[in-house]
């Protein structure tokens, strides 16, 4: 897990960024869109989703006169690959218990 | 603490998914090559091809924890970055049986392991990680 992976995850640990992570990760939005569903304040969304682009998980574009914000899940993929790996190994393994006993006797 | 769970219905009795447990070459044959012996403090490995992008060499160091037959089995489970706790746990179902996997025990103090735990875990689990799973996946080429 490199330095940048790290930010990203440490960026998550905060819910109001888990929510707007969330969001982005149905659909692009505007800020304003953002912080219509949210008890923060939309200054505060704005903090929150400098800190998101800043770990690498938000990016900007311009649409028109507004600014979209859309995600960018690539800094998490280690991590993401490295929890399913232990799941799928048990599930691997359990599957193959149950053909030996099944094909046994 | 966030675990990791998984479990097979096995269309045996409990006596014989049990022997698969705790025969070394039956358990070879469903999970790795060994040294185990069922007896509770039994020092043993289990060997496997090595995944370097997760810092493991292919050995896991183990040592059993409990036994309890034919119902409970528990290993501490060091491998690469791991330090951690593996229970199976076998349940009467119908005419079969149920083999409960906890694999548990991980490093909450280690950034990677503790994100791993709160996707496998917590309430992120199914929806997030199928999204975040799918835009991967639609990234894979430039990622």
């Amino acid at each position: 897990v490199t330095t940048d992976q790290l930010a990203a995850w440490s960026a998550l640990g905060d819910r109001t960024r888990r929510t707007i992570f969330e969001r982005l990760a149905q659909r692009p939005h505007a800020v304003g869109e953002l912080a219509r569903g949210l008890p923060v304040s939309r200054p505060a969304v704005s903090q929150h989703l400098r800190v998101l682009r800043q770990a690498g998980l938000v990016a900007e574009e311009r649409v028109g006169r507004e600014r979209h914000y859309r995600l960018d899940a690539r800094p998490l993929r280690t991590v993401v690959d490295w929890a399913g790996h232990y799941e799928r190994f048990w599930q691997h393994h359990a599957r193959l218990l149950g053909e030996l006993l099944e094909g046994g006797d | 603490m966030a675990a990791i769970e998984v479990d097979q219905f096995v269309p045996r009795p409990a006596e014989q998914v049990w022997r698969a447990l705790t025969d070394p070459d039956l358990l070879a044959r469903w999970l790795m090559p060994n040294d185990f012996k069922p007896v509770v403090g039994h020092l043993f490995t289990f060997r496997t091809e090595p995944v370097p992008q997760h810092g493991f060499d292919g050995i896991v160091h183990c040592q059993v924890l409990a036994i309890e037959p034919p119902w409970l089995l528990r290993l501490s489970w060091r491998g690469g970055t791991l330090d951690t706790t593996v229970t199976w746990r076998l349940a009467p179902e119908g005419t079969g049986t149920r083999f409960l996997i906890t694999h548990d025990g991980f490093d909450e103090t280690d950034p990677a392991q503790q994100a791993a735990m709160n996707i496998l875990g917590g309430g992120w689990r199914g929806h997030l990680v199928g999204r975040l799973l799918s835009v991967l996946g639609g990234d894979a080429q430039d990622g």
